[in-house]
């Protein structure tokens, strides 16, 4: 069985570095000085993350020594619920998928903490961040190595809470609080469906108790519920659509699919390391994970899982449409995460799990690279993020340009050099070739076609970030006329003054009900702080390189970009057989296939993928098609110059660019409906309630009264005559009584 | 028996008498026939003192009050009373023939057996009354004049003219 | 009277009654109404009477006082409350009459709530 007692140092270490860092970490800097001691508390804060990264590729070592079928060890620490008859305890499965994202999130982990010790060097609250990001890794590796729901969820909710607290870590700023909330807000409407789903698997589970093995009340434990659940499932197809609809609900929230994907593009109001690891690499790859943890509940609702890859789908083309309209490096980075994940998400729909998660693996490489570089960018133009400012920077900070455009290749799709190329083909080969998903009763087959497309749009707009970045004869911020172009139009230099900072003090007028600090206030604290940063671009300005502790993490993260890890991983079908061995196992771990299931075959998929294609190569000469139809497109546009029509100033700007700069008004009309508008309504609805309903009863109970007192007022006339009859007519009545009951009575 | 049956008669018309004639003295007149009726039943059962104080008390004195008031209150004269018809009346006038009806069922089915007198003839005599009212109701009668007493003050206070 | 029974008395005395009782309420001069409740109270009179005569007294009560002398007790006591009751009645009448110079019953109606 091997040493995987480690597992427990694995997860502690992190929680140790977070210890560290909320305790003891501002006494360091403080007893060390502010740049000898923010170092060592760097360092305290990475070397937890790197050893747990060692300890896990041991772990994988060893795990990978086990028989293919039986790589599933289930470790408990202590007994967590135990209510009636189900029970809950504190457990991790060392298997395939987990180690494989426990790798992902230490290494890419490391990494960042690595670049974030030079990023964030100047800021004043450096070990909070550093807190808030060693705890986040510690609940994403929970998320990763529960081995049931409930710990899932755990995770689930634990890095909700770091993804709030990191992006609002410049909190001072009204907007940064604004998009932490819609974050958090976002998620929640996701984890609604989560609960929901586990409550059904539990109610389902419950009613179908027999089938369990005796005395085990774990329901929610992968390697009990998946195995009955198959079983289950088969004969209940529609309890199958319904768990697995709610489950991806869930997954919406969380990997920002359309429509709970507004939060992802205001989170880069956090800082760049936080957009790299938490909103491109790691967290938003958790409904990936789910997915493929429950893929047995998917595997039998074609219908779920054509929801899923048309969802996917269709967020992939959205957002693709949205980044041609952005004009912040890292928000076109944002929708591309977006449409990314929408990739992964069609593979999941299509059956091809394991393609996913090859694309979460390698997307992670690229996309953490990308933003670790557009971090480095964004440094050394003095925290300018528009890109209209750039331009021609290969001249001055060139190995952020060449590991950039590693990245840039990689997730354009260079066939057989880089890594994306892979991962792409493989979901659309997937989504050409499968029969598993249908859609409104027909075939997902239109599904890959659209995917091909969206592989154009993508090369399309990335080609565009970097030219306009790194393109160009000359760099815009030093020709004069694009001051006079963004200072002429007040929007633009609004944008400048907000948008593009993500931190700055807040100016008053964003903050009418003075929750912030005043300007004098501010001013005051301004003058105890050490920085406070402000762009100073002049036409002279020079850019400078990163610091080595930044450039480092991007070379590593290109190195992996480049094909030959993907190529390893493909190559005779190596990562999908790492997470789901062919046609084993009885053992119920997430990830072995159910003997004798008849619904799917990773063989079948794999094995006649294209669909009307036929073969492997017309899709990759298609795809090479696509994106140099994208690659055409963009050097034309934007191969020499910023296109007048995409400058400072707003009214040349083309019509549909505009729209899509405002999401197609998605955002607008969810805040107006929900926010605004659904708060209005929510709270006149409550004011009526209190006014009519409350109020009413209330008065109602005065009216009763007073109706009853006017009724019974009507029996004082006043006249004895009246008084008089009436006691006559009582004494009959009980003269009357009297004599019945006594007679009866006595007869 | 057929002294009884006169006699009731005769009560129970001057009874009528008190209730129809519209004119308040000849009610009156009507109330002193019936209370003198009554005094001669009373002797038939026996209990003669309280015959002679029925006309004593009642004819001689509150009757006599009555008239007085009446005479003085002016209401004797020529005009009578219009009493006016109203839904009251015919209620009140069913009411009291369903009280009547009522009672009748009981008194006609079990008390028509009791014929034989129980008590013997000198239960009404002075000697007797005043033994037993001397003796053993003695509380009440002290009582009841102190009551009288209170009575005739009232009604002093009342009818004075200033206070 | 020989002969009676105990219900002809009966009889009498509630015929009496509720020719009282009718007169109260359907007169409206307050001096005849008042001689409808004396009328009332000579009904009961004579039916405690009747009753005294007529029924038989209980080992009890022989020793304290007799059902039939306790009846003719009652019936003192009644005349000489009737007469103070009078007394006073009458005086309230005057009373009213003088600060209002009619004495109709159905005017009288201050409680009216």
């Amino acid at each position: 069985m091997g040493n995987f007692e480690l597992i427990w140092w694995v997860l502690a270490l992190p929680v140790i570095g977070f210890l560290i860092q909320s305790l003891l970490g501002q006494r360091i800097v403080g007893l060390f000085g502010q740049t000898y001691g923010k170092k060592v508390a760097g360092t305290l804060a990475v070397l937890p993350i790197a050893a747990a990264f060692v300890l896990g590729a041991g772990l994988t070592l060893t795990l990978m020594d086990m028989p293919a079928t039986s790589r599933s060890v289930v470790m408990t620490l202590f007994d967590w619920i135990t209510v009636y008859s189900i029970s809950i305890p504190f457990e991790v499965v060392i298997d395939p998928l987990s180690m494989t994202m426990v790798l992902v999130v230490t290494g890419i982990g490391s990494l960042i903490h690595l670049y974030a010790t030079g990023y964030m060097a100047e800021e004043r609250d450096y070990t909070r961040f550093f807190t808030y990001l060693n705890l986040f890794i510690a609940a994403m590796l929970i998320l990763v190595l529960g081995n049931n729901l409930a710990m899932m969820f755990i995770g689930w909710e634990g890095v909700g809470l770091c993804s709030y607290l990191l992006i609002g870590f410049w909190y001072k700023d009204l907007a940064n609080a604004k998009a932490a909330n819609k974050a958090f807000i976002t998620n929640r409407v996701g984890d609604w469906g989560f609960m929901l789903g586990m409550f059904a698997i539990v109610a389902f589970l419950g009613t179908n108790a027999d089938r369990f093995p005796a005395g085990d009340g774990r329901y929610l434990s992968f390697d009990r519920m998946l195995p009955v659940l198959a079983s289950l499932l088969s004969e209940n197809p529609g309890i199958a659509t319904l768990i697995a609809l709610l489950l991806f609900v869930g997954a919406m929230g969380k990997s920002a699919q359309f429509p709970l994907y507004n939060w992802l593009p205001d989170a880069m109001a956090g800082p760049t390391p936080v957009s790299a690891l938490i909103h491109a690499a790691t967290m938003v790859t958790a409904g990936v994970v789910m997915v493929n943890r429950m893929h047995v509940v998917f595997e039998f609702s074609p219908v779920a899982s054509g929801v899923v890859a048309v969802v996917g789908t269709f967020t992939a083309l959205f957002a693709a449409l949205i980044a041609f309209g952005q004009t912040d490096i890292k928000k076109v980075l944002a929708y591309s995460t977006v449409s990314q994940l929408g990739y992964m998400f069609v593979a999941c729909g299509v059956g091809a799990y394991w393609a996913g998660m090859f694309h979460v693996v390698t997307h992670a490489f690229f996309k953490a690279l990308l933003f670790l570089g557009s971090g480095a960018v964004i440094h050394a133009m003095s925290h300018e993020q528009d890109m209209r400012w750039y331009g021609n920077l290969r001249k001055y900070i060139p190995i952020t340009t060449a590991t950039m455009t590693v990245g840039w290749l990689a997730i354009i799709g260079v066939p057989y050099l880089f890594a994306g190329f892979y991962s792409k083909e493989a979901i659309i080969a997937a989504a050409l070739g499968n029969h598993h998903a249908t859609f409104l009763g027909g075939s997902t087959e239109f599904t890959g076609w659209l995917l091909l497309v969206g592989a154009a749009l993508t090369t399309a707009y990335m080609t565009r970030m970097t030219l306009l970045t790194f393109g160009g004869a000359q760099g815009r911020w030093q020709q004069p006329e694009t001051y006079e172009a963004a200072h002429a139009d007040h929007h633009a230099h609004a944008d400048h003054g907000h948008r593009a900072h993500a931190h700055h003090h807040g100016h008053a007028h964003d903050d009418p009900h003075g929750f912030f600090y005043t300007d004098e206030e501010l001013a005051r604290r301004e003058a105890l702080e050490p920085h406070e940063h402000h762009h100073h671009l002049t036409p002279d300005y020079k850019p400078k390189e990163v610091p080595v502790s930044m450039w480092v993490p991007l070379a590593v993260l290109a190195l992996l970009s480049t094909g030959g890890t993907a190529y390893f991983m493909e190559h005779h079908h190596a990562f999908q057989h790492w997470l789901y061995p062919p046609f084993g196992g009885e053992h119920g771990t997430g990830l072995t296939m159910i003997k004798g299931h008849p619904v799917i075959d990773p063989e079948a998929i794999s094995g006649h993928p294209h669909g009307m294609l036929g073969n492997k190569m017309a899709l990759v000469g298609l795809s090479v098609a696509v994106m140099l139809i994208g690659l055409a497109y963009a050097w034309a546009v934007y191969g020499k110059r910023l296109p007048d029509k995409e400058g400072f100033d707003m009214s040349r700007w083309a019509k549909f660019r505009l729209w899509a700069m405002n999401q197609f008004g998605y955002d607008a009309f969810i805040l107006k409906l929900l926010v605004y508008e659904g708060g209005k309504t929510v709270g006149n609805a409550c004011a009526a309630l209190d006014q009519k309903l409350v109020d009413g009863i209330v008065n109602l109970t005065g009216a009763v009264a007073q109706g009853l007192g006017g009724l019974a007022r009507q029996a004082q006339t006043g006249y004895v005559r009246g008084y008089a009859l009436v006691m006559l007519m009582g004494g009959v009545a009980l003269l009357v009584y009297l004599v019945s009951a006594l007679s009866g009575g006595a007869r | 028996m057929t002294v009884f049956m006169v006699l009731s008669a005769i009560a129970i018309l001057a009874a009528l008498g008190v209730v129809l004639f519209s004119s308040p003295v000849r009610s009156a007149l009507c109330l002193v026939f019936n209370f003198f009726t009554l005094a001669f039943i009373y002797f038939g059962l026996k209990t003669e003192l309280l015959g002679i104080t029925q006309i004593v008390v009642y004819t001689g004195a509150i009757m006599v009050l009555f008239l007085f008031v009446i005479m003085l209150l002016n209401l004797g004269g020529p005009q009578t009373w219009k009493e006016r018809f109203e839904f009251r009346t015919v209620l009140g006038f069913g009411f009291g023939f369903a009280l009547a009806a009522v009672i009748a069922s009981q008194v006609f089915a079990n008390f028509q057996y009791f014929d034989k007198p129980q008590a013997p003839d000198s239960f009404g005599s002075p000697q007797a009354l005043g033994r037993v009212l001397f003796t053993h109701y003695v509380w009440p009668f002290e009582i009841a004049s102190i009551l009288l007493l209170i009575g005739i003050v009232g009604s002093i206070m009342l009818a004075k003219r200033k206070l | 009277m020989t002969g009676n029974n105990l219900a002809d008395y009966l009889t009498l005395g509630l015929i009496m009654f509720s020719i009282g009782a009718v007169g109260v309420i359907v007169r409206r001069n307050p001096i005849v109404i008042f001689m409808c409740i004396e009328l009332m109270l000579n009904a009961v009179n004579l039916t405690f009477l009747a009753f005294a005569r007529f029924t038989p007294t209980s080992a009890a009560l022989a020793d304290r006082a007799e059902s039939f002398m306790s009846g003719q007790m009652m019936v003192v006591f009644v005349m000489a409350v009737a007469a103070a009751e009078v007394a006073v009645g009458l005086g309230i009448i005057m009373a009213i009459y003088r600060l209002r110079n009619e004495i109709d019953i159905d005017e009288m109606n201050l409680l009216k709530g």
